[in-house]
């Protein structure tokens, strides 16, 4: 998709913005507190993976998603979104070389469609871009209005990636995994998948008070937890989960540096992100040398 | 010999802020297994606009090389690798890797207006390419083609002839070669006589005629190059590619000065089976005194000497010459020369007439005799006292001919004699175009040694200058060999239009003449295999790499192997050897029996007369040379006079 639909509603009449929202470099985690039944122990405890063998499937696909997006212009006092949202699947052989092998991407125009004039809702919806609208309540007040489209580029991508990770597993060999960047229970097929894996790299979802959430945080190397199951997030599917310190632990290296995230991101999944955003459209992330100071609309 | 296929993509240029593409240089990516190396010819192409119209194109040559990895500081390996290198190669994922190339742009099409390179694909070079992007297709055809093969540019698998521009390499447009590099490792002397090879065979009609000398200045080098040397098939494949036969050179003419003795040639090439086809070398008074300068030109240079050198040349030798003190005198050889010199100083004494004769002072006089006497002492065999001169083939040269001059054991003194006089009457010869040929390749090694940057302006020096800068336009051409380029006199090497280097010595390239390279490719040149040159030339504007067979000829160390030299020959089989050598029917004891209890010198110099002679009947005419035989005359008896007084028996 070009940038035609952009230009079409500013020639329309929208006042132009470039607010490039943070999360546009990269995505955060919702906080939540969910709660999970026990399944593997009574109350969660502490198990030493010692003499556990490891894993060494032929091939492991990462799956991963961005999201990138800017207010490119103001109807009124109603935002309008240009988002962009990929994902892709990077297989890793024999050889220790992640490979694309699966990929997708979507452009997003997020708005509220009656809340534009005709002229320019009738340049939108023209341009053939698709269009997903935010609630009424949430395109009233800006300050609403961006949270709102944030959550539907989140949605998008999600959406994105789970597409990707079910028609993988469609051809998923008898010895290949697929890794996941995120929870597997959005999606029933992944979540009763035996080879596929989801990983939770940040504890925005919390499954756990008091002495046992000190005991999920405060993990040896080498230990997990016992297995749960996930409350809210799971509650429609069936899923497993645990703790794991230094859970894959030959994944610990190389280090997924330069990403701020090194210290949980697997490298493997930096990988992913760093071939995403090689080919998203440059527009929509500021130049990284640029010399001009960064402005809010 | 071209071959049209178009090769695949292998990379993308890319530009940054910090690495921009310039109209003079341009960064590529390749996959990290490529076959892209330094020194590898590419081709951008920028796509066109759609209306039919084709993009730009530029050729280019890979000047340097980079690889780097997403890490931000090597630190951050350390830490995932926990300190022990060994546990890098566990990792389950290797890092993302960059192969980023540097290019220098060989050419650019349309070439006008000259703009920075397009971010475009990358290809591998073609046969076609690389004639493009070395302006080749300017002399690979047209009405009059001038192109020489010099050998094959080699990368990723693909192959294509370089040619070199003869009105480049030979004049008139620029001329000479000098190629540098170690010994041993650099194949200067292969490569020389590969392209000469090439030369010989590719040498267009149209420019004429052409040949080359060669001063064979040590060892066995020079001497087989009419005997085939071994060739595997990839030397054969690479011949056939360069579409040169693979073949000795068909006419070499191999001259080498005598021995002191003045009858065994003082070459390596003296195996039976050879011998015969080398020519003695062998230079008289005149020969000499026409360039008495190259013994003069170190410390005693004056303009004394000078003048009468002068006059002995224009005025006494080869001329019925009056002494002054009542003799006439007809200077031919030293020997006559030396009679000159002595009456003149017994005239001198005993007319008690001062020192001076004919203006010249009596110590110039004796300055220059010991001179011209030394030569003839120090180059016995070159310079003969008495006798006829045999000289190179002066006004008869033949048409990719190759004169050979073996002064390799020849005095360091007669090596400059030989070497200012054959290029001195080469230029004489190509002034007045009667030479025989058209162009002349001088092949001379060891430039550090005849025209070093630093040190006296000696005359062999001044020759070389003087070829360098004036040569090509009479066809005189200069290939210059030398192991330390930086180290030749600036003005020989530049004047040289094309330039090869072969394994260069690392001092060597941190000289300030090879500012102009990268950093990668003065490390090849540091590294290149045998067979492997760097080539400089008015048409590449960058330097190219390519290899070449191994000359079809024998290698001098195998030649000697393989037709070891002769032992000296007694004096009278050397005499023999020399007759049969112009008459098959001499005898060899008829020979021996006519010159037993003659002396040496008159021998050689019936020999010489015979052999300038060159009769029908080469035993009668060397007969009537050595004159009749004199019988010894008994000691006279000499009557004892008796004294007019007897002697007292005093006993005191």
């Amino acid at each position: 998709m070009s940038r035609s639909w952009v230009e079409a509603i500013l020639a329309a009449g929208v006042v132009p913005a470039s607010y490039v929202p943070d999360a546009s470099v990269g995505r955060t985690d919702l906080e939540e507190f969910t709660g999970a039944d026990p399944v593997e122990d009574p109350e969660l405890r502490v198990h030493s993976l010692a003499g556990a063998s490891p894993l060494a499937p032929a091939a492991v696909g990462f799956l991963d998603g961005i999201e990138q997006w800017r207010v490119v212009g103001y109807a009124g006092v109603t935002p309008i979104v240009r988002a962009y949202v990929a994902a892709a699947i990077r297989l890793r052989g024999a050889d220790r070389r992640p490979r694309t092998i699966a990929g997708d991407a979507d452009e997003l125009a997020i708005t509220r469609l009656d809340r534009l004039p005709d002229t320019v809702r009738a340049a939108l919806e023209g341009s053939g871009v698709r269009v997903v609208e935010i609630s009424a309540e949430d395109a009233g007040q800006p300050a609403r209005a961006l949270p709102a489209a944030r959550a539907a580029v989140q949605g998008a991508r999600a959406a994105l990636e789970r597409r990707l990770a079910e028609r993988r597993l469609s051809s998923l060999g008898s010895d290949h995994w697929l890794v996941v960047d995120g929870v597997l229970s959005d999606s029933p097929a992944l979540s009763v998948h035996p080879r596929a894996l989801g990983v939770v790299k940040s504890h925005g979802a919390e499954y756990f008070a008091g002495p046992e959430l000190e005991r999920a945080l405060t993990l040896p190397a080498a230990h997990r937890t016992s297995v749960f199951r996930p409350k809210r997030r799971g509650a429609r599917r069936e899923i497993y989960s645990w703790y794991l310190r230094l859970w894959l632990v030959s994944e610990r290296a190389p280090l997924a540096t330069p990403d701020r995230r090194w210290d949980r991101l697997l490298y493997p999944i930096h990988d992913v992100e760093t071939y995403l955003r090689a080919r998203a459209p440059r527009d929509l992330i500021p130049y990284p040398a640029s010399r001009l100071p960064r402005t809010g609309s | 010999m071209i071959d049209r296929r178009d090769p695949p993509p292998i990379g993308r240029v890319v530009a940054t802020e910090q690495k921009p593409a310039t109209p003079h240089q341009f960064h590529f990516w390749t996959a990290n297994e490529t076959s892209i190396g330094i020194g590898a010819i590419v081709r951008v192409e920028q796509p066109g606009n759609g209306n039919g119209e084709t993009g730009k194109v530029v050729y280019g040559v890979v000047t340097d090389g980079f690889a780097y990895s997403d890490l931000a500081t090597p630190l951050h390996d350390v830490v995932g690798a926990e300190g022990d290198p060994a546990r890098v190669a566990e990792h389950p994922t290797v890092r993302q890797e960059i192969r980023l190339w540097t290019a220098a742009v060989l050419r650019q099409k349309p070439e006008e207006p000259l703009q920075p390179v397009p971010l475009g694909e990358v290809h591998v070079a073609s046969d076609v390419d690389v004639a493009q992007a070395l302006r080749m297709d300017a002399y690979l055809s047209g009405a009059h083609p001038t192109a020489i093969p010099v050998g094959l540019y080699t990368s990723g698998g693909l192959e294509a002839p370089v040619y070199l521009d003869a009105d480049f390499l030979l004049g008139p447009e620029a001329a000479h070669l000098n190629i540098s590099g170690v010994s041993g490792l650099a194949t200067k002397t292969s490569a020389v006589e590969f392209l000469l090879g090439a030369i010989f065979q590719h040498f267009p009609i149209h420019k004429g005629r052409i040949a080359a000398v060669c001063f064979n200045v040590k060892g066995p080098d020079l001497c087989f190059l009419d005997q085939p040397g071994a060739l595997d098939d990839e030397d054969r494949r690479r011949y056939e590619r360069l579409a040169v036969r693979a073949q000795p050179f068909e006419r070499v003419r191999y001259y080498a000065p005598f021995k002191a003795d003045g009858v065994n040639l003082n070459t390596l090439r003296t195996h039976p089976e050879l011998v015969g086809d080398v020519e003695p070398l062998v230079w008289g008074l005149r020969e000499v005194l026409d360039f008495a300068e190259v013994l003069l030109n170190r410390d005693d240079i004056d303009a004394k000497a000078d003048a009468f050198i002068d006059f002995l040349s224009d005025r006494v030798v080869d001329k019925e010459f009056d002494d002054g003190f009542g003799r006439t005198h007809r200077v031919v050889t030293f020997a006559d020369l030396e009679r000159l010199f002595r009456s003149i100083f017994d005239g001198l004494e005993l007319a008690a007439r001062g020192d001076t004769w004919r203006t010249h002072h009596i110590a110039t006089i004796r300055k220059v005799r010991n001179r011209l006497s030394n030569i003839s002492t120090r180059c016995k065999g070159l310079v003969t006292d008495d006798g006829p001169s045999n000289d190179l083939p002066w006004g008869r040269f033949e048409d990719r001919a190759m004169y050979v001059v073996d002064v390799a054991n020849v005095d360091p003194l007669g090596q400059d004699l030989v070497f200012a006089r054959a290029v001195s009457k080469l230029r004489e010869h190509l002034e007045r175009r009667d030479l025989g040929v058209d162009a002349v390749v001088v092949f001379v090694d060891e430039l550090n040694k005849y025209a070093p940057g630093d040190g006296p302006e000696t005359y062999v020096k001044k020759m070389l200058l003087d070829i360098s800068e004036r040569g090509r336009y009479l066809g005189l051409v200069l290939f210059g060999a030398e192991q330390f380029r930086s180290q030749v006199h600036r003005r020989v090497v530049g004047n040289a239009g094309t330039t090869v280097f072969g394994r260069m010595d690392s001092d060597e390239l941190a000289t300030p003449g090879y500012q102009v390279l990268s950093p990668a490719t003065k490390i090849k040149l540091a590294t290149l295999p045998i067979g492997e040159l760097m080539v400089r030339h008015p048409h590449f504007t960058q330097p190219i790499f390519v290899r070449f067979p191994r000359p079809a000829v024998l290698r001098g160390r195998d030649g000697v192997e393989r037709f070891p030299p002769a032992a000296d020959l007694p004096f009278e089989d050397a005499v023999v050897r020399q007759l049969v050598k112009l008459d098959r029917r001499v005898r060899p004891n008829l020979v021996k029996d006519l010159i037993a209890d003659r002396r040496e010198e008159d021998v050689r110099r019936a020999l010489a007369h015979t052999r300038q002679a060159r009769p029908q009947d080469a035993l009668a005419y060397f007969k009537k040379q050595l004159g009749g035989r004199v019988a010894a005359a008994p000691a006279l008896h000499r009557e004892s006079v008796p004294p007019l007084n007897p002697i007292s028996d005093e006993p005191y």
